[in-house]
C-alpha cells in the first residue's frame, strides 16, 4: 500500500514538475504586461479609476495591442508636482490642467474623448425650497440652479432656516454647497470657475489682477464648509449614504450621478435629484499624450467605438450625443435639460492664482 | 508521525501541481501564507473580528489588527508607521494632521453611527427630553451647569467618541454656523456643558462599562449610537437609555478604512469590496448596531426614521488641537490622580529607570501633540505615594501653569529623579493611603475626578493583605468607592491580585509586560 503510494506520488511529481515549470516559463497576469501588448503608464484623475479597471476597457485595449496602466492623482497634482517622465499620458479632468501639461511638455496634439458638465446632487425638498426662494427652476424631472442667486445667498450668510416657509429642512446649518478641497481636487475647481465666472460680473477671470480681485468673494464658499476631502467620490459617497443631513447639495460631475441612476442598483433614492448650475462649466477629460503609446491612448479613446460606448456607461458625455441620449433612454433615467449657459473654465495660472489666494487663507484661518 | 506530515506535505504540493496555475495561487497560501495586511485600528472595531474572519475565510488574505487610540495612531502614521491601512472611527484627525504628505492613498466608509446622548428614561422624562426634536446642546448645557445632568463622555484627546463630541458641541456652541475658527470657541459655554460630565474613560467600549457599573449616579452618556444601542439591548441596564440627537446636529463617524502603502492596493480593494457587500453591510449592522454605508441596504427599524442634521468639521488642525488644549487645560472638571509607585529593591535599575521616564514625560518632556495632550494639565492635582516596605514619602503637586517653563512641571521632574530602590512591597498599605488621600479630596471637591495608578512589580510581602483591603474597601463611602484604581502589571506584580483591584475599584489592568512603561502610562491618562 505505501510503496504503490509512493510510486504514484513519483509519478504525479515528475508530471507536477513540468507543469511547474511550464506554469513558471509563462509570464504572470497581474503586475506585468501580458504577451506580446505594450504597456503603457498613465496619470489619470481617480474619478476616471472605475472606467480604466473595467475589464471590457482593458480588453477593448488589449485588442489594439496595448496594456493601459493607471495612478491616480488630483488634476492639479498632475499639472504642477507628479513626475510626468515615468508615464506615456497624462489624463487630468479639466482644460486648465490639460493646457499647462501641454506647454510644459510641448505636447504636439491633445484628445478630449469625453466630457461631463458640473451638476449639483441634491434632494426634492430641497431643490423645492430652493425653488421658492427664486434660486432654483424646474427643468422637468431635473433641476437648474441660477449660481448668481445663490451666491447672494451664500453672502448674506444665509441659514436653511431663513429661507421662507420653510419647514421640510429648518436646519441652523448655512445654504452651502459641498464641494471638495480646492486645493486639490478638479471639481471643486470647476465649482470655482463657475463661481468666480459670476463673481467676475459674468466674464471668465482673464489674469492674475482680476483673479486677486474675486478671491474675497469666492473664498468663503470653500473656506465656510470646513473640512472637505481631497477627492471627488468622497461627498459623494457622504451624499447617497448620509444623505440630506450632512449634504443637501454637492457639487459633482453628472457623469457620478448618471453612472449611479443608469446602473439601477437602489444607491439613488426616489427624493435625489440634480440641479444643474447655470451657468455651468464642462469637466473635459483630456488626455495629454508625452509619446507614441500615450498618443494611440487617446487616439483610441475618441475614435474606438466600443471605448467611446463604454464611457457613456460610466456617465460620461462624448462626441456622439445620440449614443448618450440613447443609453439614458435604454436604462429610463430621464434626459438632462438643455445646457445653453456652458463657459469657459479660466486658464491655469490665473485659476492657480485664486486657488493659491484661497490657500493662503485657509493656512490664516 | 514526521514521516507523514512529509508525506502529507508532498501529496498537498502534487495536487496544486496537478491542478495547475488557478489552485496553485490558492494552494501556496496554506503552506507560504500571502503578506498579512497589518491594519492599524482603533480599539472600538474589535467587535468586526468575526467579519474579518470570515473575509479572511473567503478571500484566503490575512488581516492583523493593531490596536491604538485614534489620535495617537494619527500620529504614528504621519511619523512614519509601518501599516498597510488605517481603520478608524473617522479619519478626520489623521488626514488634517498629514497636510500634505499623503499619507491616505484611497479610502472608503464602511458604516456609519452618529455620536449622540444616551439619556436615563427617568431623567428625559424629568427633563421633558422625550422626543423632544427641538431639544438643543444648550438645552443640554444649561442643565448640565445646574447639576441636574450628569453624564459621561470618553477623554477627547485619547478617544474618537469623545473627540467627536467635543467638536459637535464646540461648533453648536458658535456664534456662526459655519465651520469653527480658533476665535469661535466659545469657552464658557463649553465649561456649562462639561460641568456635569462625571465620567471619564480612555476608550468607548470601557466607558460603556463603567457607566453600567455606575449608573445609579449618573444620567446619561454620550457614546457612538451603536454602543448605546448595545447597551440598552444589554440587559445590564436598570433603565433604559433614551437616544437623544440634538437639535443642532450631530457628528457621524463612517469608519473609513485608509491605504497607506501603495503595494497593498489589491488587497485593500478586496478587503473594501467584501465590507461593502450587501449581506456584509446588513450582517455588520445587526451584529454591531452600526448604520450601513451604502444605500441599497436600509437601516433597520432600531435607527430613527428622521434627518440628522451634520454639524460642519474644523478645516484647520490648529482650530481642533486649540480646542483639545482648552478642553484639558481650563474646560473640563479638573481632575486628582495620585500614583502609587513601588520602590522595592527589584525596581532598581532599568526598571525604576522605565517608570522615572514615562513619568517625566508626563512632566513635560514628551513634546509630541499626543505626549503634549496625556501629559499633566492645568488645574490637575498629582499626588505621588511612594512605597517599599510601607508608605514613606506622599507628595502632592497642585498645577496651575503647565506651560513649557512652568517651574511646578519642574518641581515634579526633580521629584521623579530623586526616586530611588530598596526595602520590601506593602501594596495594601499603600492603596489604602492612596485611598484616603483621594477620599478626603473629594469630600472637600465632590465634581472632580478621582483616579489611583497602582505601579508595583511584585507581590505584596508586607503590610495588610489583600483580604485586608477589600473588607476595608466594603466599609467605605460609596464616594470613594467610585474611585476607580488602575493597576499597571509589571515585573513580578501578580496578575490575579491586580485583577482583582482593578475589578473591584472599576478600574482596568494596563499590561506594562509586553509595552513600554512610557506607553502604557500615557494610555492610562486617556482614564483620568
Amino acid at each position: 500500500m505505501g510503496r504503490i503510494l509512493g510510486l504514484a506520488l513519483a509519478a504525479l511529481l515528475a508530471v507536477g514538475v513540468l507543469a511547474a515549470i511550464g506554469y513558471s516559463l509563462y509570464p504572470r497576469i497581474s503586475g506585468s504586461s501580458p504577451q506580446g501588448l505594450q504597456t503603457v503608464r498613465g496619470v489619470i484623475g481617480s474619478e476616471k479609476q472605475p472606467f480604466f479597471q473595467d475589464p471590457e476597457v482593458v480588453a477593448a485595449f488589449h485588442k489594439h495591442g496595448l496594456d493601459v496602466q493607471v495612478d491616480t492623482a488630483g488634476s492639479r497634482e498632475i499639472a504642477t508636482t507628479v513626475d510626468l517622465s515615468r508615464y506615456d499620458f497624462a489624463f487630468p479632468a479639466g482644460v486648465p490642467a490639460a493646457d499647462k501639461i501641454k506647454r510644459d511638455h510641448k505636447a504636439k496634439a491633445t484628445y478630449a474623448p469625453f466630457y461631463t458638465p458640473m451638476a449639483v446632487g441634491s434632494f426634492q425638498p430641497i431643490a423645492k425650497l430652493l425653488e421658492s426662494a427664486g434660486v432654483a427652476r424646474d427643468a422637468g424631472g431635473w433641476y437648474t440652479i441660477d449660481m448668481k442667486a445663490y451666491l447672494n445667498l451664500v453672502a448674506k450668510n444665509t441659514r436653511w432656516s431663513d429661507l421662507p416657509n420653510n419647514t421640510t429642512y429648518p436646519a441652523a446649518k448655512s445654504v452651502l454647497i459641498t464641494s471638495t478641497d480646492v486645493r486639490t481636487s478638479n471639481s471643486a475647481a470647476m465649482y470655482l470657475s463657475m463661481a468666480s465666472y459670476v463673481a467676475n460680473g459674468n466674464n471668465v477671470v482673464p489674469d492674475d489682477a482680476t483673479a486677486n480681485r474675486v478671491i474675497p468673494q469666492v473664498a468663503p464658499l470653500f473656506l465656510r464648509q470646513g473640512f472637505a476631502a481631497s477627492s471627488s467620490e468622497e461627498p459623494f459617497r457622504d451624499y447617497l449614504s448620509i444623505g440630506v443631513g450632512k449634504t443637501p447639495m454637492v457639487m459633482i460631475y453628472e457623469a457620478q450621478y448618471l453612472a449611479a441612476a443608469t446602473a439601477r442598483d437602489k444607491t439613488l433614492t426616489p427624493d435625489m435629484t440634480l440641479m444643474y448650475p447655470s451657468p455651468t462649466v464642462l469637466s473635459k477629460h483630456t488626455v495629454v499624450p508625452l509619446d507614441g503609446g500615450g498618443d494611440q491612448v487617446g487616439r483610441l479613446l475618441s475614435e474606438d467605438q466600443q471605448l467611446q460606448q463604454l464611457a457613456v456607461k460610466y456617465g460620461f458625455r462624448t462626441s456622439n450625443a445620440g449614443a448618450f441620449t440613447n443609453y439614458l433612454k435604454s436604462r429610463g433615467v430621464p434626459q438632462p435639460p438643455q445646457l445653453v449657459d456652458v463657459i469657459d473654465p479660466p486658464a491655469f495660472e490665473p485659476l492657480e492664482t485664486m486657488i493659491q489666494g484661497i490657500q493662503q487663507l485657509y493656512k490664516g484661518s | 508521525m514526521q514521516h507523514n506530515a512529509v508525506r502529507a506535505r508532498i501529496v498537498a504540493s502534487l495536487l496544486c501541481l496537478l491542478a495547475l496555475t488557478a489552485a496553485c495561487t490558492t494552494s501556496t497560501t496554506s503552506s507560504n501564507p500571502k503578506a498579512t495586511l497589518n491594519v492599524l485600528a482603533g480599539s472600538e472595531l474589535k467587535d468586526l473580528a468575526p467579519v474579518l474572519a470570515d473575509f479572511e475565510k473567503s478571500t484566503g488574505d490575512a488581516v492583523a489588527m493593531h490596536y491604538v487610540g485614534s489620535l495617537q495612531g494619527a500620529e504614528q502614521i504621519v511619523n512614519g508607521d509601518s501599516s498597510d491601512v488605517a481603520w478608524f472611527s473617522s479619519g478626520r484627525y489623521l488626514s488634517l494632521l498629514q497636510g500634505t504628505r499623503q499619507r491616505i492613498l484611497a479610502q472608503q466608509q464602511i458604516m456609519l453611527s452618529p455620536v449622540v446622548l444616551g439619556v436615563k428614561h427617568s431623567t428625559a422624562m424629568r427633563l421633558g427630553w422625550v422626543d423632544n426634536p427641538n431639544l438643543t446642546w444648550r438645552d443640554i448645557a444649561d442643565r448640565s451647569r445646574a447639576r441636574d445632568f450628569r453624564f459621561a463622555m470618553t477623554n477627547p484627546a485619547a478617544s474618537n467618541s469623545g473627540f467627536v463630541a467635543l467638536v459637535g458641541v464646540a461648533q453648536a456652541f458658535s456664534a456662526t454656523p459655519d465651520a469653527l475658527q480658533a476665535g469661535d470657541i466659545n469657552t464658557a459655554a463649553l465649561k456649562d456643558f462639561f460641568a456635569g460630565q462625571a465620567l471619564t474613560a480612555g476608550s468607548s467600549g470601557f466607558l460603556a462599562d463603567s457607566y453600567t457599573r455606575q449608573q445609579d449616579r449618573l444620567d446619561g452618556i454620550i457614546n457612538y449610537e451603536s454602543v448605546l444601542l448595545s447597551m440598552n439591548a444589554s440587559g445590564s441596564l436598570h433603565e433604559p437609555l433614551d437616544l437623544v440627537y440634538p437639535k443642532e446636529g450631530i457628528i457621524t463617524a463612517d469608519y473609513p478604512v485608509m491605504l497607506l502603502r501603495p503595494n497593498r492596493r489589491a488587497v485593500y480593494d478586496r478587503l473594501v469590496a467584501y465590507l461593502r457587500k450587501p449581506d456584509v453591510q446588513r450582517r455588520i449592522m445587526t451584529s454591531t448596531g452600526r448604520r450601513p454605508a451604502i444605500p441599497d441596504v436600509k437601516p433597520d427599524s432600531r435607527f430613527p426614521n428622521r434627518v440628522l442634521i451634520e454639524l460642519a468639521f474644523p478645516s484647520s488642525l490648529d482650530v481642533v488641537n486649540r480646542l483639545l488644549a482648552s478642553y484639558l487645560n481650563q474646560i473640563r472638571p479638573p481632575s486628582h490622580t495620585v500614583f502609587v509607585l513601588d520602590t522595592s529593591g527589584s525596581m532598581s535599575g532599568s526598571r525604576l529607570d522605565s517608570l522615572k521616564r514615562a513619568l517625566l514625560n508626563l512632566a513635560g518632556a514628551d513634546t509630541t501633540i499626543s505626549g503634549r495632550f496625556a501629559g499633566f494639565h492645568n488645574r490637575e492635582s498629582i499626588t505621588m505615594v511612594l512605597f517599599s516596605s510601607s508608605v514613606y514619602n506622599r507628595r502632592s503637586f497642585q498645577l496651575s501653569d503647565t506651560g513649557d517653563n512652568s517651574g511646578e512641571l519642574q518641581d515634579i521632574r526633580s521629584f521623579v529623579n530623586g526616586l530611588q530602590a530598596g526595602g520590601g512591597t506593602a501594596i495594601y498599605d499603600a492603596l489604602e493611603a492612596a485611598y484616603q488621600i483621594a477620599g478626603s479630596a473629594r469630600a472637600r471637591q465632590p465634581d472632580d475626578y478621582y483616579s489611583i495608578v497602582l505601579m508595583t512589580d511584585g507581590e505584596n510581602n508586607q503590610g495588610r493583605s489583600a483580604g485586608t483591603f477589600l473588607s476595608d474597601y466594603r466599609g467605605w463611602p460609596a464616594a470613594w468607592r467610585t474611585i476607580p484604581t488602575f493597576p499597571v502589571l509589571f515585573g513580578e506584580g501578580n496578575p490575579k491580585e491586580l485583577h482583582q483591584i482593578a475589578d473591584t475599584t472599576g478600574g482596568t489592568v494596563f499590561d506594562g509586560l509586553h509595552a513600554d512603561l512610557s506607553a502604557v502610562f500615557k494610555d492610562i491618562r486617556g482614564y483620568q
